[in-house]
């Protein structure tokens, strides 16, 4: 977190990052996903931090919601920086089971270190496509923040769909939890 | 010209014979200095304590501390055993972290990660790396490394001003720190080696330490850690160490390995562990480590339970039969995992076969009915049933 804060700091003084306004109402994520919002949030963006779409409410040294939309069999499931060094990398197969891509999640949370500890794996209809919902527990590790967090996710036509969110567990995560599940029961794949 | 080779020969031998003699001597005696006083807060030593002491504090409130106190006061035990009369100023700190890690600040701060304790195969082994960390401890030598880094820099920000021929020195100035670092490492494994004996283990221990890891990292990426970048390498290459360990084993031989008491105090540990572990994704190394650790006959159902989640994670060429052949041994044991089942059934689900998936989901479900995957295990029974 604190490399991505610096990371965030300095592209956003050498004016390559931006953190947008998401307004409530109904928004497209990459080519098939839309969704629709109630409340605002914040849209973090900036060379390198795809695949996933970074939003967050707090900021994002507090609470993230990664939205992943169309990744394709063989795409890496996190930014792939120098700063990874040798951490392993976590890729997406369009022949992979449910419960080997809640394991990839599992991998690419703890790839700094953090701890991970699935609570509930569920079957979940993810934009009107067989999916699944996990909760989860963090404790990520560069500040020893105890995170909860919920996920979602469906593979549609060999491309993975998939939403997580996750904050400190005492205060934010109850407080933004119900808007993450309303989000997560509005999404379409097309 | 033989008479010239005979007494090349001999001097030689006699040159030797000597040097061993003076190895023997000068590095095998080893005492401790005295209890370190909290050095002054405007000195650099005392900044680095200060720093090291808000450390601690952060730390003591991570939730990635394992807190166990009969495991915490084993590996506390164990250190002290090796810190002699510094044993109060040791305080040791477990971090549930998947990966080989020790160390140990000035201010006696000592962390040990879980992933460290999952390699060791027995007591000696821990005192060996703790041995070493005790012994950077006793020399001082991150002050030492921070009065050097702090000469090199300002040295080195000198030769910047040369342009190539600066960066050229500059270069060389890191280099040279690094090299210290090694001179440090060297001198923390002799320590260690030593302060092992004094407490009565076996050093020959130590050498298998460092010959495990090469082993795990040599998978990784097919050549040993030295060969990434032997220029910022800050320990010695590991063969280097496992011969110096095992000339010191040689000259202080003896000590016990302490294999039971290891595994009475850390097995209910191992599933917790063993999970951290598959969760890392490094499935070469961790194949190297599971299989180690089956032939060493540690909780064989239990390990050969997670070298199947490997194999199945994995899924490369006949991963999904080893898999099966791992899970299938771990379910026939005494006392089998539960996840084993699941492991089972999700293979033949994947494969068709229908009975033995709904059999083995169905076993999973009875030994572990609270399982956090139960509900989609039933999705999946479901559809077989169907």
């Amino acid at each position: 977190m604190k490399k991505l804060l610096f990371i965030v700091l300095a592209l956003v003084l050498a004016g390559c990052a931006s953190v947008k306004k998401v307004e409530s109402g109904n928004h497209v994520v990459g080519e098939r996903l839309s969704l629709n919002i109630q409340g605002m949030w914040n849209h973090l963006d900036f060379p390198g931090i795809k695949p996933a779409e970074v939003w967050t409410m707090e900021g994002v040294t507090v609470d993230e919601f990664l939205i992943y939309s169309g990744i394709r069999d063989g795409q890496a499931m996190h930014p792939e920086t120098a700063a990874s060094g040798q951490a392993k990398s976590f890729v997406f197969r369009s022949a992979m089971q449910s419960e080997e891509i809640v394991s990839m999640f599992e991998g690419v949370l703890t790839r700094d270190g953090s701890s991970f500890k699935l609570l509930k794996l569920e079957p979940y209809a993810f934009g009107g496509k067989k999916g699944y919902r996990f909760e989860y527990e963090r404790n990520r590790k560069v500040d020893n923040v105890q995170l909860r967090g919920v996920g979602f996710g469906a593979v549609d036509r060999g491309e993975l769909f998939a939403m997580l969110y996750h904050a400190p567990r005492l205060t934010f995560f109850p407080r933004h939890k119900d808007r993450v599940e309303a989000i997560a029961k509005s999404v379409v794949i097309q | 010209m033989n008479r010239r080779r005979l007494l090349f020969a001999g001097a030689a031998g006699c040159l030797g014979a000597f040097a061993c003699r003076g190895w023997g001597q000068e590095s095998l005696n080893y005492a401790a200095p005295q209890r370190f006083a909290k050095p002054d807060i405007a000195s650099d030593e005392g900044g680095l304590w200060a720093m090291m002491d808000r450390e601690e504090k952060n730390l003591r409130r991570s939730p990635l501390v394992l807190r166990d106190a009969k495991l915490k006061a084993y590996v506390q035990d164990v250190a002290c055993r090796l810190g002699g009369a510094h044993c109060p100023d040791i305080r040791v700190h477990l971090v549930r972290t998947p990966l080989f890690n020790a160390s140990m600040a000035p201010n006696g701060m000592m962390q040990v990660w879980t992933g460290l304790l999952l390699r060791m195969e027995n007591e000696a082994q821990l005192a060996a790396v703790l041995g070493h960390e005790i012994g950077h401890y006793l020399q001082r030598h991150s002050v030492d490394r921070l009065r050097d880094m702090k000469a090199k820099s300002a040295f080195g920000q000198f030769l910047g001003l040369f342009g190539v021929v600066g960066a050229v020195g500059q270069l060389a100035v890191l280099a040279s720190a690094f090299a210290y670092g090694r001179d440090h490492e060297r001198e923390a494994d002799r320590i260690g080696a030593v302060l092992m004996h004094q407490a009565g283990y076996d050093i020959a221990e130590s050498a298998r330490v460092w010959s495990n890891l090469l082993d795990e990292t040599k998978a990784r990426d097919g050549k040993g850690p030295e060969l990434f970048n032997p220029l910022f390498a800050t320990h010695p290459a590991p063969p280097e160490r496992r011969e110096t360990l095992s000339q010191y084993a040689e000259a202080m031989p003896g000590g016990d390995p302490g294999r039971e008491t290891y595994a009475e105090n850390t097995e209910r540990f191992l599933d917790d562990w063993l999970q951290d572990e598959v969760k890392r994704g490094q499935y070469a190394e961790s194949l190297v480590l599971l299989s180690r650790l089956i032939a060493a006959g540690k909780a064989p159902a239990l390990v050969q339970f997670h070298r199947g989640e490997v194999y199945r994670l994995r899924g490369e060429g006949g991963d999904l039969d080893l898999a099966l052949t791992d899970y299938r041994s771990a379910a026939s044991a005494a006392n089998p995992p539960a996840p084993a089942f699941r492991g089972i059934g999700l293979i033949a689900r994947q494969r068709g076969q229908k009975a033995e998936a709904l059999e083995s989901f169905s076993r999973y479900l009875e030994l572990a009915p609270e399982a956090p995957d139960s509900a989609f295990i039933k999705t999946y029974m479901s559809e077989l049933n169907s």
